[in-house]
């Protein structure tokens, strides 16, 4: 009798799983608004990436360092981007949100950029190759680079408190505007991220 | 008379249909053994082409993670971290009871649950990525690995969950990136984690994290603590280095030998006369006692060291399966007592061939765990060494039983003043081929 009602039991678990893992199988693709939220494994995603940034933009626009630098030297103060040291305990790309305040601050006509150690490389071995094969009237000289007044550094915290199947994650994103000439930093942001997880015990 | 020769007819059938049964379905057991006997006779090529013909679409977390070891010892490491990360990921899908995997393991067989690595298993894997990073270059990526490891442990709780290689193994990366005080809390507490597993690895603190602490804290300024240490330690002549001035370190870590692989160990019971009253019985079990390793030893610009055993596997996997016994046992019971109950009723039901076709069913079904992660190896040795900076040759000098030199690892590494290089090796056969030779 016992056995009887496992067997049915089991036989009624089949189905539910098996009913379960159809519907898994089809696969389904919904297109979703950039700016929505979608938290899928609680780790680093395109919303953090996106907030970081949105919030980096709108501070780094709206400090005195801007007009000072400007007024002083009648021109747009020009940037690179150096390292953002990823120090949290996610594999994080880092490389998202500081292109999305590079375009901004570009874009806004304050701030100019030169191209990064890595893109400068290509760029010289074109001007070389120009050297050789470009004609006289359209060839570019070497020499004729743009030094950056500032630097734009960062790094990327984390402070994770975990316990059976709960965890606190705190993000803290820091980045830092220095000055190439003395070392001065001129600006700081900040952005701070605080999300909880909680895992099922209990799955199919 | 008759009844009797009867069910001794059954008895042979039921064996002969068993040993046919049994035959088209290894076990990970029998699997793994095959690996290990390649990689024994050295044939590292001929292993990973086996286990990268398994399991193409990366669904089993414990063929991924064959796979990544495997890979790493023929030199692909952004091979192995692409597919250890699929495990890694799988193995936090999996988190949590499953209810299905339940009602299998007490209906059919434990190896119906989901595999998803024992604790020691589970925080070697994000050490053997952050390896994989180190040897890509990434030591920041590598930082993030043993992080991870560490709200692993955060998320177990106090020692003796923590694993005290991996703490060990963190120490070094964060003095690798000049973060010496965050470097000096993980040796110290592996130091506290060594003392408090010695029943699981029968590792005592070994020598060189006991220098490394040493020289940690005197690079801190924290000299009571310094003293008091020195003086338990019985390092008395103990003089802490630093790094610079044309010097640079070189860390060797050598993955020595092979983890055992489990074996099943089969009872055949009859509670009655009839077929129906058989039943089988499998649980896992280490067969053989841990091999004899061979003794290793770094020379390097005419200094030579020991490597000293950091990590006892062997010793952490049969101490696991013992920790599992019992639930694997009393699963086992529940799971011969419905077995034979629902022999019993198909016999009452639908007479003595249905019983005897649900008694096949049930012994051919029932089969013991036999998984775990079997190419990670016997034992993790570490040693380190201060050396001039420029190119060093470095060799890992390999000894049998009798104190024979039989293999030597060469590498050259690049000292820097200041720095700290890593070299990671895995050996398992004096012969070691990487590649696979055509033709086979």
């Amino acid at each position: 009798m016992y056995s009887q009602t496992l067997r049915n039991l089991a036989s009624v678990l089949l189905i539910i799983s098996l009913g379960l893992g159809l519907a898994a199988c089809g696969k389904k693709i919904t297109r979703v608004d950039q700016n929505a939220v979608t938290d899928i494994s609680g780790k680093w995603n395109d919303t953090d990436s996106r907030l970081v940034s949105e919030e980096m933009i709108q501070d780094v626009l709206s400090r005195p360092w801007l007009n000072r630098f400007t007024s002083k030297h009648k021109k747009p103060p020009t940037v690179i981007v150096g390292k953002v040291r990823n120090l949290s305990h996610e594999h994080i790309n880092t490389r998202t949100f500081v292109a999305d305040i590079e375009r901004a601050l570009i874009n806004s006509g304050t701030v100019d950029f030169v191209a990064s150690s890595t893109e400068r490389k290509e760029i010289r071995e074109e001007r070389k190759d120009m050297d050789l094969n470009a004609t006289e009237a359209t060839r570019k000289a070497a020499g004729a680079e743009i030094g950056a007044d500032y630097m734009l550094k960062g790094t990327i915290n984390t402070i994770v408190d975990a316990a059976s199947g709960e965890q606190a994650r705190f993000y803290q994103i820091d980045l830092t505007l220095i000055d190439l000439a003395n070392n001065r930093k001129t600006w700081v942001g900040q952005k701070k991220i605080k999300k909880t997880i909680e895992k099922g015990g209990l799955r199919w | 008379m008759k009844s009797g020769l009867n069910t001794l007819m059954y008895k042979f059938c039921l064996l002969l249909l068993v040993s046919l049964f049994m035959s088209g379905c290894a076990t990970y057991g029998q699997k793994a053994g095959s690996t290990r006997d390649n990689l024994l006779a050295g044939q590292v090529g001929i292993a990973l082409a086996a286990v990268e013909a398994e399991d193409k679409d990366q669904e089993e977390v414990l063929a991924s993670m064959n796979k990544g070891v495997l890979r790493r010892m023929v030199g692909d490491y952004s091979g192995s971290n692409q597919v250890l990360e699929v495990a890694k990921q799988q193995i936090e899908d999996l988190y949590g009871i499953s209810i299905t995997d339940q009602l299998g393991a007490v209906t059919v067989n434990d190896t119906l649950r989901a595999y998803t690595g024992d604790r020691y298993e589970q925080v070697l894997l994000h050490a053997y990525m952050a390896m994989n990073y180190i040897q890509m270059d990434d030591l920041d990526a590598a930082r993030v690995e043993i992080l991870q490891a560490d709200v692993k442990m955060q998320e177990w709780g106090e020692a003796p969950e923590e694993d005290p290689f991996v703490r060990y193994f963190s120490g070094m990366i964060y003095e690798a990136l000049g973060e010496s005080d965050q470097a000096v809390v993980a040796y110290r507490r592996a130091s506290e984690i060594y003392k408090a597993t010695v029943d699981k690895q029968s590792l005592a603190v070994p020598q060189v994290l006991k220098a490394d602490l040493l020289r940690g804290l005197a690079n801190e300024g924290l000299w009571d603590e310094y003293k008091r240490l020195k003086k338990d330690f019985g390092m008395k002549n103990f003089k802490p280095t630093k790094l610079g001035n044309g010097f640079g370190e070189v860390i060797v870590i050598l993955h020595n030998g092979l983890a055992p692989v489990r074996s099943s160990n089969t009872i055949a019971t009859a509670s009655g006369a009839d077929v129906v009253d058989l039943v089988k019985i499998a649980l896992p079990v280490y067969l053989n006692s841990p091999r004899q390793l061979y003794k290793a030893r770094l020379v390097a610009n005419g200094k030579s060291v020991n490597l000293e055993t950091v990590e006892n596997i062997d010793s952490l996997a049969r101490s696991a399966l013992d920790s599992d016994m019992p639930a694997i046992t009393a699963r086992a019971i529940a799971r011969a007592i419905i077995k034979h109950t629902t022999q019993k009723e198909a016999q009452e039901q639908g007479g003595s061939l249905a019983g005897f076709l649900m008694t096949i069913t049930n012994i051919v079904t029932e089969q013991a765990d036999t998984r775990s992660w079997s190419t990670l190896p016997q034992e993790i040795q570490l040693a380190r060494l201060v050396l001039p900076k420029g190119t060093q040759n470095v060799q890992i000098e390999m000894f049998n039983g009798a104190g024979v030199l039989v293999d030597t690892i060469s590498q050259s590494v690049n000292v820097q003043s200041g720095e700290r290089s890593f070299i990671s090796e895995h050996w398992t056969s004096p012969n070691m081929v990487m590649t696979v030779t055509a033709g086979k």
